[in-house]
C-alpha cells in the first residue's frame, strides 16, 4: 500500500489545476514547488549525509543567475580589451546550464568545504553563500548588480529544429515544476538507495566506522553535494524563468532558512520529508495571511516552527511511519544519539 | 496526501475571508513592505495612504461609492511582492494597485501586471528600469534619481562646489543617484572623485569614510534613507570630516536627522520632495496643511511626513484616475491616467511617456527643493 | 599616511566592538555546541532596553549599561531554559532551528512593540570628536572599546580563574566526564549560555546610542559574530578577541584600499581562507568540535 503513495500523490497533484483555477493559490502551489524541490537537494546533504548547508540557497542563485544570463545574453570586459559576449539561448539550455554550473559549485564548495564538520561546516557554507550574493551585487557589467536582471524570458520547451513552446500561463509553469519535482525525486530516491546511499547513511551515523571500513568519505560527500547544488540550480532556474526578474535578494537567508525548515519539520532522511515539509511551509504564510497582523504571522510563523521541533523533533514523516507502522523497524534512522554528530 | 489536504484547507479559508468584503466599495491594492528591513517606510507610506483614503470617503467617496484600501504585506522580499500583486488581482479583485516601496519590489511585481493587465501607481522606487522597460501599466510619481539631477542642476553654479566624492547605498538607488548625478555634475564641468558604496545592511562606514575623508574633493554626496544617513552623518563628524555634505534621494527625513544625528546634522543639505516645515511655500498649502494636520492628530511621529506624503499622494492619484474612468475597471483606469492632473502635495500630478514607443510607462516629474540643516533647524537657502 | 593612520584607528575602535560581539558567541558555541542565532537579537534587546531606560524612563545611560546586561543575563537564562534545556540531546540542526524560530518571533516581537522606525539614545559624551594629530575619533566610541577591553577582560578572569570558569571549561572539554567529576553540568550550560547573552545584550547597550537602534540590528551583528567566532576557534575567548580586531582590520583595509563593494566579503573570504588552512580557527588549541 504505502509504495502507491507517493504515485497516487503525483495524480492527484497533476489533477489540481483541472478543478483549482485560483491562480493566486496556483501561484502559491508554483512557488512552493520550486522551494521544495530545492529543499529535496538539501535533505540529500543534511538528510542523508549529515551535513547542514546553511549556504544553500547559494547554489538557487546560481542557477537562477546561470540561467537567466543565458537566455538573456551579455557582454562583460574580463580584463582590458577582452570581451566575453554571449547571445541569448534558448531557455532550456540556461536551465541545462544553470543546473551543471550550479553542480559544479557543489563540487568545489564540496571539495573544499567538507574538510571541516559540524558547526565550522555551517559557518564555512553561510560564509560562502554569503560571498557569492557580495559577486552578484557587486559585478555589475555581468549580473546588472542591484539594478537587477529584468524581462527574463518564460520557460520555453523544445529543442532547436522541432519548435518551441513557452509556458507563459501558471497551469504550464505547474506543470513543468511537477515533473522537475518528480524527476528530482527519483534521481535522490535512486542516489539514497543504491550503495553510495548506504555509504552516505552509515557516513553520518558514524564517520570514523565509517572510515575504518574503507568508505572513502569524501568522495560520497562530494558525490552528494554535486547532486544536491545541481537540484538547486536546477529549482534555482524555474524560478528565475517564473518570476522573470532576478537581484542579489534572491541569496536572501530567509530563503535558506525557508529550505532548512522544510526538511526538518517534514523530517530529514526521509523521501517524503521535505515535500510534506515544504507542503505545511508553503501553506502557512497563505494561511495566516489572511487573519494576522504582518508581524504576528511571523511570530505565529517562529512559533509554529518551534512547536514541531517540540512534539516531533524527528519531523512528520517519521512520526507517521511510526504511528502506521508501530512494530517495522525503521532500516533508516536509528535511536537519537546524545550529539552524536558533535563528537 | 498531507500536502494536498492542507493546500486545499488553505484554499477553502483564503476563499472564506477573501469574499467577506462588502461589494459596495471600490477597491485599490496596496502592495507594501510592513515587516523586514523596509518596515519602517512601508509603514509610513500605508499610514499616509489612509488618510487619503478616509479623506475621500469622508467627502463621500468616488462615484457614488467608497473607496477600500486592501493592504498587504510583502515582506521586503520579491517573491513576496510578486505573490501579494497575484492575491491582490485574482483574489481581491482590485482594479489597480500602489506599491511596492523598493525598486526590486516593484520590479518582481512587473511581470504580474503584464500577466493580469492591472495598473500600478509606483509611489517610492527609483530605478530607472521600471519605466523604460516598456510595461505600459506602471505609473510613477516619485522621481527617478535622472529626474532629481535634472530639477539639481540649475541650482549647482549658485553653490560652492568644485570636486565631488559620492558614498551610496548599494542597490539600484544609490548607484542610480552616483551614476546620474555624476553626469549631470560633470556637464556643469564639476569633477567627479571617489565613488564609495555601503551595503544596505552596513552600521559601520568609518572606513569609507576615513579614505573620502582624505581626497581632495570639497563636496560629498550621499544617497541612503535616513537611518543610515544618520549613522554616515554621525561618523563623518567624529572623523572630523569638513567637507560640504548634500544628500539626495527623497528618504533623507530632515526632523529624524536633527533628533538623532544632532550637532553631526548642522551644515549639511538635502534635497527634499517634499517640505513640509512651511506648508504655505508648498504646491499645494491647503492639502499640504490637512495632510500634517491629519498625520499629527493620528498621532504619528512628524518626522514621518516626507515619506508619508507619497502615499497620500498616490491615493489621491489614483482615485483620480478612477473618477475619470468612471467606472473601477483596469484598463479604463489605465487610460484614465494619461490625463490625470492632480494637485499634488510636491505639485501636479501629470504623466508624462517614457520608454519604448507603444508601451510607455508614465512618470510624472515632482519638484525638488534645496533645503539646509542650520543650528538643529531645516532652512530653505535662499538663491 | 593620515588615512592610513584613521584606518588603524577605526580598526581599533571597531575591532573592540567586534570582539565583544564574538566572545558572548564563542562561549555558546564552544562549551554548548548550540548554533546561537540568538545572539543578535539580544544584542538588539540590549540596545532596546538601554533605550527603554534612558529615553523612556528618564535616566542616566552609565546607568542604563549595568541594568542593561543584567537584563541580557536573565533573559538567556529564560531562552536557555525554556528552549535549549527540553533540547539537549538533540541535533546540531534541530537546535539552531529552534534558534531560528525563536530569532524569528524575537526580532517581529521587537517591530511589533517599538516600530520600525530607528530609534537614538543620547549619553553624556561630547559630541565633537576627540583629535590627536591627524587622528580624529568619538568620544563615545573611544568609551566603548574601554568597556568592550573591560567586559572581555572580565569573560577571560571568569573563565581562567574562577570556580565556576573551571567548570566551563572542563564541560567544554569532556562533558561526560565533568559530570562525572561532580560537575552540574545543566547549571553550567545554562551559566554559559546566559553569561554569553548578557555580552550580547552589553554589545547592544554600548553599540545602540552609537549606532541607531532598530528591530534589524542584529542581523548584521550575527553574521560578523559568526565570522569572528570562526577566525578564533570555538569557545576560544583570547581567539575570539583578537579575531575580532582581524576583521575589523580586514574591512577597514579592504574599503580603504581595495573597493568599498567588497568590504563586508573580507571578513567571510578570510573565513574561507582560514578554514582551507587550519580549519579549527587561527587560534584553535587542540580541541575541534565535529
Amino acid at each position: 500500500m504505502r509504495r502507491f503513495v507517493p504515485a497516487l500523490l503525483v495524480a492527484l497533484l497533476a489533477s489540481v489545476p483541472l478543478w483549482l483555477s485560483d491562480p493566486y493559490i496556483l501561484n502559491a502551489f508554483i512557488t512552493t514547488g520550486v522551494f521544495t524541490i530545492a529543499a529535496m537537494s538539501l535533505n540529500l546533504l543534511l538528510g542523508y549525509t549529515g551535513q547542514l548547508s546553511l549556504g544553500h540557497v547559494a547554489f538557487f542563485g546560481i542557477g537562477a543567475y546561470v540561467s537567466a544570463l543565458t537566455s538573456l545574453g551579455f557582454d562583460v570586459e574580463l580584463f582590458e580589451g577582452f570581451h566575453v559576449v554571449h547571445d541569448p539561448w534558448p531557455v532550456v539550455y540556461g536551465f541545462i546550464l544553470g543546473t551543471v554550473f550550479a553542480g559544479l559549485c557543489g563540487y568545489l564548495v564540496g571539495k573544499l568545504s567538507f574538510r571541516v564538520r559540524g558547526a565550522y561546516f555551517v559557518i564555512v557554507t553561510i560564509s560562502f553563500a554569503e560571498v557569492v550574493r557580495l559577486v552578484a551585487l557587486n559585478w555589475v557589467e555581468l549580473t546588472q548588480g542591484p539594478l537587477a536582471l529584468t524581462n527574463i524570458p518564460p520557460f520555453t520547451l523544445g529543442l532547436p529544429g522541432l519548435g518551441y513552446a513557452t509556458l507563459y500561463g501558471k497551469i504550464g509553469n505547474y506543470y513543468l515544476v511537477l515533473v522537475v519535482g518528480v524527476i528530482a525525486y527519483v534521481v535522490i530516491k535512486h542516489l539514497v538507495q543504491s550503495h553510495i546511499g548506504r555509504a552516505m547513511i552509515a557516513l553520518k551515523e558514524n564517520e570514523s566506522l565509517a572510515v575504518s571500513v574503507g568508505i572513502n568519505v569524501t568522495r560520497y560527500l562530494v558525490l552528494a553535494a554535486v547532486v544536491s547544488a545541481a537540484i538547486a540550480g536546477a529549482s534555482g532556474s524555474l524560478y528565475a524563468h517564473y518570476l522573470r526578474i532576478i537581484d542579489p535578494d534572491i541569496f536572501l537567508f530567509l530563503y535558506t532558512v525557508t529550505m532548512v525548515i522544510m526538511v526538518i519539520t517534514g523530517g530529514k532522511g526521509t523521501l517524503a520529508g521535505p515535500v510534506v515539509g515544504g507542503a505545511i511551509f508553503g501553506a502557512i504564510p497563505v494561511i495566516v495571511r489572511s487573519f494576522a497582523a504582518p508581524e504576528v504571522q511571523w511570530i505565529l510563523y517562529g512559533a509554529f516552527m518551534m512547536v514541531i521541533i517540540f512534539v516531533l523533533p524527528h519531523g512528520i514523516v517519521p512520526a507517521l511511519e511510526r504511528w502506521f507502522a508501530p512494530t517495522t523497524p525503521k532500516p533508516e534512522r536509528i535511536a537519537p544519539q546524545p550529539s552524536a554528530s558533535a563528537e | 496526501m498531507s500536502r494536498s489536504r492542507v493546500l486545499a484547507g488553505a484554499a477553502i479559508l483564503a476563499v472564506l475571508t477573501g469574499t467577506a468584503v462588502a461589494q459596495e466599495s471600490i477597491k485599490i491594492g496596496v502592495n507594501e513592505p510592513l515587516t523586514g528591513p523596509f518596515a519602517a517606510s512601508g509603514t509610513y507610506v500605508v499610514n499616509g495612504a489612509r488618510i487619503a483614503a478616509d479623506e475621500i470617503n469622508g467627502k463621500g467617496g468616488i462615484l457614488g461609492k467608497k473607496i477600500e484600501l486592501v493592504i498587504e504585506d510583502n515582506k521586503s522580499n520579491p517573491t513576496e511582492a510578486a505573490a501579494v500583486t497575484e492575491k491582490l488581482v485574482t483574489r481581491d479583485k482590485v482594479p489597480v494597485i500602489m506599491g511596492a516601496w523598493g525598486s526590486s519590489l516593484t520590479l518582481a511585481s512587473m511581470p504580474k501586471l503584464m500577466e493580469y493587465q492591472v495598473p500600478m501607481l509606483v509611489e517610492t522606487s527609483s530605478s530607472g528600469k521600471i519605466t523604460t522597460s516598456g510595461n505600459p501599466y506602471i505609473f510613477r510619481i516619485s522621481p527617478p534619481s535622472s529626474v532629481e539631477a535634472a530639477a539639481f542642476k540649475p541650482m549647482v553654479p549658485k553653490m560652492t562646489i568644485k570636486k565631488v566624492d559620492f558614498l551610496v547605498i548599494n542597490n539600484d538607488w544609490g548607484r542610480g543617484a552616483a551614476e546620474d548625478f555624476g553626469k549631470m555634475l560633470k556637464s556643469e564641468n564639476i569633477q567627479v572623485g571617489l565613488v564609495e558604496t555601503m551595503d544596505q545592511s552596513a552600521q559601520d562606514m568609518s572606513a569609507q569614510l576615513a579614505k573620502i575623508k582624505a581626497s581632495d574633493a570639497d563636496t560629498l554626496m550621499v544617497t541612503t534613507a535616513v537611518e543610515q544617513l544618520t549613522l554616515v552623518l554621525k561618523q563623518a563628524a567624529a572623523l572630523g570630516m569638513k567637507k560640504q555634505i548634500i544628500t539626495t534621494g527623497g528618504s533623507q527625513n530632515p526632523d529624524q536627522l536633527i533628533a538623532q544625528a544632532g550637532t553631526a546634522a548642522n551644515g549639511t543639505i538635502h534635497l527634499a520632495t517634499f517640505a513640509p516645515w512651511q506648508p504655505d511655500s508648498t504646491p499645494n498649502p491647503e492639502a499640504a496643511k490637512y495632510f500634517i494636520g491629519e498625520w499629527k492628530k493620528r498621532g504619528f511621529d512628524f518626522p514621518g511626513v516626507t515619506e508619508s506624503f507619497r502615499g497620500y499622494d498616490g491615493i489621491r492619484t489614483i482615485a483620480a484616475a478612477i473618477q475619470k474612468a468612471g467606472k473601477p475597471e483596469p484598463e479604463a483606469i489605465r487610460a484614465a491616467f494619461w490625463t490625470v492632473d492632480v494637485k499634488g502635495l510636491n505639485g501636479d500630478i501629470k504623466f508624462q511617456k517614457q520608454g519604448p514607443a507603444g508601451k510607455e510607462s508614465g512618470q510624472s516629474v515632482p519638484n525638488v527643493y534645496l533645503i539646509k540643516i542650520d543650528d538643529g533647524k531645516v532652512v530653505v537657502p535662499t538663491m | 599616511m593620515s588615512e592610513f593612520l584613521q584606518h588603524i584607528a577605526n580598526t581599533l575602535i571597531l575591532g573592540g566592538t567586534y570582539a565583544l560581539l564574538g566572545i558572548g558567541l564563542t562561549l555558546i558555541f564552544g562549551i554548548m555546541r548550540v548554533v546561537n542565532f540568538t545572539h543578535g537579537e539580544l544584542y538588539t534587546f540590549g540596545a532596546y532596553f538601554v533605550f527603554l531606560v534612558v529615553s523612556v524612563l528618564g535616566l542616566n545611560f552609565l546607568l542604563a549599561l549595568p541594568v542593561a546586561i543584567a537584563a541580557g543575563l536573565l533573559l538567556g537564562a529564560v531562552i536557555e531554559f525554556l528552549l535549549l534545556r527540553p533540547m539537549r540531546d538533540s541535533d546540531i540542526d534541530t537546535t539552531m532551528l529552534v534558534m531560528i524560530g525563536a530569532m524569528i518571533v524575537m526580532q517581529n516581537s521587537e517591530q511589533l512593540i517599538w516600530g520600525g522606525v530607528a530609534k537614538s539614545v543620547s549619553t553624556p559624551f561630547p559630541e565633537t570628536p576627540l583629535v590627536i594629530g591627524p587622528v580624529s575619533v568619538s568620544y563615545l566610541r573611544v568609551f566603548v572599546l574601554a568597556m568592550a577591553l573591560l567586559l572581555i577582560a572580565a569573560t577571560y578572569i571568569l573563565i581562567n580563574r574562577t570556580k565556576l570558569g573551571k567548570a566551563m571549561r572542563a564541560t567544554f572539554q569532556d562533558r561526560d566526564t565533568a559530570s562525572l567529576m561532580g560537575v552540574n553540568v545543566q547549571a553550567i550550560y545554562t551559566a554559559t549560555f546566559a553569561i554569553g547573552s548578557s555580552l550580547a545584550a552589553a554589545g547592544g547597550a554600548l553599540l545602540g546610542p552609537a549606532y541607531v537602534i532598530s528591530p534589524h540590528m542584529g542581523d548584521i551583528a550575527s553574521l560578523k559574530a559568526f565570522a569572528i567566532v570562526i577566525l578564533g576557534g570555538l569557545g576560544n575567548i583570547t581567539g575570539a578577541t583578537l579575531g575580532g580586531f582581524i576583521l575589523a582590520l580586514a574591512e577597514e583595509l579592504g574599503a580603504g584600499y581595495v573597493s568599498s563593494g567588497y568590504r563586508d566579503a573580507m571578513g567571510f573570504l578570510i573565513i574561507i581562507a582560514v578554514l582551507l588552512i587550519k580549519p579549527t580557527g587561527l587560534f584553535a588549541r587542540a580541541e575541534r568540535i565535529g
